[in-house]
């Protein structure tokens, strides 16, 4: 799903990861770990899947001094290369991160371990809200880290005085910013959003609201400049655009670089994302990887995190130890009555295909 | 390079500037000069950039050495190169085998199935990566399963394998073209005065293909080392290389130390192949292209 | 003149043992279970069931795809003609120059080859956006409406107004030009090095101009090398997806974008897979004309 991440956080995976990088790229030879005691039979190892600079500057080797535990990270770039992986099982993974709609995927899938909540007492940190989500009622599968909304970034000084994109109109249905406006190029994201201007929910479509949104997307691909693969913020800041369809996240660290830009989420409502902490069905090392889940959901360790990450948290105890500059930034936590026109997207087995075959007709039109 | 003057003061051995010199007609050199730039541009941009002190690609604001500082303590971005090394040093040796084998074998005998035997030779050079990518996960998941937590480097066994899998054939491409020019009577020769068939084959055909072994190394070393697709379906928990990791890095945000990495890359590719050139004697690289001398 | 391997027999399975176990074994084993997954169906989430249809064929021979087909075959021979066009010079050039320059000369092509692709594409953008290198020159020239020739030969179109060189089917044409142009010249070059030049001096000698000798002799005698540097120009143009993904507009899906989306985003591996498998159909119908020109040229006596 997601997004840029700054050099910043990179930075700080290096360090995080120091040291321990180099033992780990030798398999362990450095057995010399100074750590407390692992976990009964599962040895002092953990294989983590994650987003590249997704984490926190010295997360993993604060884990290491707390629990002994050698986490070795490995980076994927999307969430059907994730999937891909999982689905031949065997993949050696004990704890992936994928968004809410593939844990809904690799739960349906029968590909997900059931979380043990006794072993996560760090739940309780967690923003409510997150807790009762409709993609995984009662967190049986999985634990929140971030979420994000859909929305439009867009260049102030491009605008007409006064004039605020607050309308999914702008981006799928109008030609007054001809030519100036990027949209995502994932399939599944623009219909539903096409459906959410069209006055549907995002769940539930049917093929009749379908074929309309693939029509107007059709009749509006003029005025389109491109189908970005989440890079819509580079593209902003370069001025390639002035109206991109993009994640809230990805426009705050754009704005921080440019205060031109700033987002907004359509009055129509929108569409919300969240990452999640997983651990695969076969994943050989279930001990550890409670424990480490449970360790990025404790206050402190998950300030650290969103200290280097900066997007949107789920966990209310590290908020609340957050700056100003962070806890008070519109762009990351829009306000409620904004947040409550917003739903998540459920996963619909039979639906992709059907979205990436109507996307595949707008294009080629 | 387009310097005419040169030419004329280096003592020709075969070429006598004359009706077919084009690197002196200027129409010539323009176009080289326009195709260097246009392969160049990029490149160079890519350089300049990587000493911007800004963490996007697109405007200058100063200059600054700090990307190839946090490049080159990049721990992770270390450990995928090394890893990218290993598998393209390992795979490009096997390739190296596997492909002269092959293109000896096809060049010198006649045995029943060689037509298809060469075709299936070429299906490696064609399948789209995604398909081959897919093809190698599920072997890997199912069929032919490799341990994990294995030492380093033995971890990058199923990488190493699919590598050799789509650069042999194009080691053996190399290879027959240069078998091609060989003069058979040279082998009979070796034969007749007693040599047996392994002893001709390395002291007389080994020496002979060496240009094309090198050329084809070069390639398969390219592409090994260039691949994403196929190594991101193969890869596991413990191995991330240059590309894989490049490229998450990048989708989302080229930042100057990708730049920066990039440009020491360029900078050790170019010395390592200048001292190459020079070890070699520069024949080494024409010759797998080249006629032979006569 | 070759050897019946019943001759060497000891030789000839050592040296066709690895090859072939290799070949079998690690790779018509994987790419044969793809194969099967083209005739297969998706049961649930993630298990493939073998039932022989052909529905998936059928699908991928639907009017939307074969457009797309026919999309991709087209932008792949476009920038297969431009290579040919740019490159053949520059092979030209490197082989009539001294000996002790056409090493580095070979360098300067393959150098940028050896850059991560992705990192090439990302840069090609930045020199191509809006307000990146070409149209900053652009506008240094046009604002200072100097009489400088234009380096990169444009003409001025009255107000500033940036060039749009990126996300449309010209920029994916150029980025792919770009990525394959090594591809073309070193065929082009190993073929017109092994040229007899007094073929060329005689048709000089005779008063045919360069221009001339170019098309009649040249181009000719070098058929074998051009077919060659078509092929494994056109073959890795049809399969791209990365650059028309990254410099493409609203209409510059490929073919290997549809099968990249089907493996896995519509997570429907049987369709990707169909698809994948009429590009190679398609490449070995390619390579056989390919044959059937090689063997006509060496009717003539040319190759």
């Amino acid at each position: 799903m997601t997004s840029s991440r700054t050099h910043a956080s990179r930075r700080s995976l290096l360090q995080g990861l120091g040291a321990a990088a180099v033992g780990i790229s030798f398999g362990g030879l450095s057995a010399c770990s100074q750590g407390a005691s692992s976990s009964g039979g599962e040895g002092n190892k953990l294989n983590f899947y994650n987003w590249d600079t997704y984490i926190g500057t010295n997360t993993l080797a604060d884990f290491k001094k707390a629990a002994g535990i050698d986490v070795n990270m490995s980076i994927f770039a999307t969430n059907d290369e994730l999937f891909a992986k999982m689905k031949t099982g065997n993949s050696g993974f004990d704890v992936i991160v994928p968004s809410n709609d593939f844990v809904e995927r690799l739960s349906q899938a029968d590909l997900l371990l059931p979380l043990d909540h006794a072993k996560l007492p760090n739940l309780k940190n967690i923003d409510p809200a997150f807790l009762d989500v409709a993609y995984d009622q009662g967190r049986k599968w999985s634990a929140p880290y971030t979420w994000l909304v859909l929305g439009i970034g867009y260049r102030k000084s491009k605008m007409p005085a006064g004039f605020k994109p607050d309308s999914w109109k702008y981006l799928f249905d109008s030609d007054q910013f001809k030519g100036k406006i990027a949209v995502l190029s994932e399939a599944g994201d623009m219909i539903r959003l096409g459906a959410k201007y069209l006055g549907h929910s995002v769940n539930g479509l049917d093929q009749a609201t379908i074929d309309k949104v693939t029509e107007m997307l059709i009749r509006q691909k003029p005025n389109i400049k491109a189908f970005h693969e989440d890079d819509g913020q580079d593209m902003l800041l370069a001025k390639d655009v002035d109206l991109v369809l993009e994640y809230n996240g990805d426009i705050a660290q754009a704005k921080a670089e440019d205060d031109d830009i700033d987002f907004i989420i359509p009055k129509e409502g929108s569409q919300l994302n969240s990452d999640n902490w997983c651990i695969p069905k076969d994943s050989a090392r279930p001990e550890n990887a409670h424990r480490f889940i449970n360790y990025m959901m404790d206050a402190q360790a998950s300030k650290h995190i969103f200290e280097t990450i900066l997007y949107p948290t789920t966990n209310a105890a590290a908020k609340a130890l957050m700056p100003d500059s962070y806890k008070n930034n519109p762009i990351i936590f829009p306000s409620a009555e904004e947040l409550a026109r917003c739903e998540y997207a459920a996963f619909d087995a039979a639906k992709a295909q059907v979205y990436e075959d109507a996307m595949t007709k707008i294009k080629a039109a | 390079m387009s310097d005419a003057a040169t030419i004329k003061v280096t003592p020709a051995k075969k070429e006598r500037p004359g009706p077919l010199d084009y690197m002196r007609r200027w129409p010539i050199q323009a176009w080289l000069v326009a195709v260097t730039i246009f392969l160049y541009a990029p490149l160079i941009s890519l350089m300049v950039f990587s000493f911007n002190d800004s963490k996007r690609n697109v405007v200058w604001q100063g200059f600054t050495l700090k990307y190839y500082e946090k490049a080159l303590t990049n721990a992770s971005l270390i450990e995928a190169f090394s890893n990218s090394l290993v598998i393209a040093l390992c795979s490009t040796i096997l390739s190296v085998i596997v492909g002269a084998m092959a293109a000896i074998a096809l060049w010198r005998f006649r045995f029943p199935g060689r037509t298809a035997f060469d075709a299936g030779m070429a299906i490696p050079i064609v399948v789209p990566e995604i398909c081959m990518g897919v093809g190698m996960l599920v072997f890997f998941a199912k069929i032919f399963p490799w341990p994990q937590g294995l030492p380093w480097p033995l971890n990058l066994g199923a990488i190493i394998i699919a590598h050799v899998s789509f650069s042999f054939p194009f080691v053996a491409v190399v290879v027959r073209a240069r078998l091609a020019s060989f003069n058979r009577e040279l082998e009979e020769a070796a034969k007749d005065l007693g040599a047996s068939e392994w002893r001709t084959l390395m002291d007389v055909l080994v020496p002979h293909i060496q240009p094309s072994l090198i050329a084809g190394a070069l390639l398969a070393f390219t592409l090994s080392l260039d691949d994403f697709v196929i190594t991101f379906f193969t890869s596991g928990p413990d191995t991330v290389t240059f590309p894989v990791k490049i490229y998450s890095m990048v989708r989302f945000s080229v930042t100057p130390e990708v730049n920066a990495a990039s440009t020491i890359l360029i900078v050790v590719t170019v010395l390592l192949t200048f001292l190459a050139l020079k070890f070699q004697g520069t024949s080494a690289l024409t010759a797998g292209h080249g006629p032979e001398k006569k | 003149m070759e050897q019946s391997w019943r001759q060497a027999k000891g030789l000839f399975a050592a040296l066709m043992s690895a090859p072939l176990v290799w070949l079998v074994f690690f790779f018509f084993v994987p790419l044969g279970i793809v194969w099967l997954y083209s005739f297969g169906e998706n049961r649930g989430l993630i298990d493939i069931a073998f039932t022989g249809t052909w529905s998936n064929y059928a699908k991928a021979l639907e009017p939307l795809y074969l457009g797309i087909f026919a999309k991709s075959l087209w932008v792949a021979a476009l920038t297969t003609f431009l290579c040919v066009v740019i490159g053949f010079p520059v092979a030209l050039a490197i082989t009539f120059a001294p000996d002790k320059w056409k090493p580095w000369l070979l360098l300067l092509v393959m150098l940028p080859f050896w850059t991560n692709l992705l990192i090439r594409t990302y840069a090609l953008i930045a020199v191509l956006r809006s307000e990146g290198y070409v149209n900053q020159t652009y506008r240094f020239l046009w604002e200072h409406a100097s009489g400088l020739m234009t380096l990169i030969g444009l003409q001025p179109l009255g107000t500033f107004q940036p060039l749009e060189l990126l996300y449309n089917n010209f920029a994916v044409v150029l980025g792919l030009v770009y990525v394959h142009l090594p591809f073309m010249i070193l065929p082009l070059y190993s073929t017109l090095d092994r040229l007899d030049r007094s073929l060329l001096e005689a048709s000089l000698d005779l008063g045919a101009g360069h221009i001339r000798t170019m098309f009649s002799i040249v181009i000719p005698l070098a058929g074998a090398g051009i077919a060659s540097g078509v092929l494994i120009t056109f073959i890795p143009a049809l399969g791209a997806y990365l650059t028309p993904d990254l410099l493409g507009g609203t209409d510059s899906q490929m073919i290997a974008n549809v099968i990249e989306s089907q493996f896995k985003r519509a997570n429907n591996w049987p369709f990707g897979a169909a698809l994948c498998f009429i590009l190679v159909y398609l490449t070995f119908i390619g390579i056989a004309i390919q044959g059937l020109l090689d063997s006509s040229a060496k009717k003539r006596g040319m190759a």
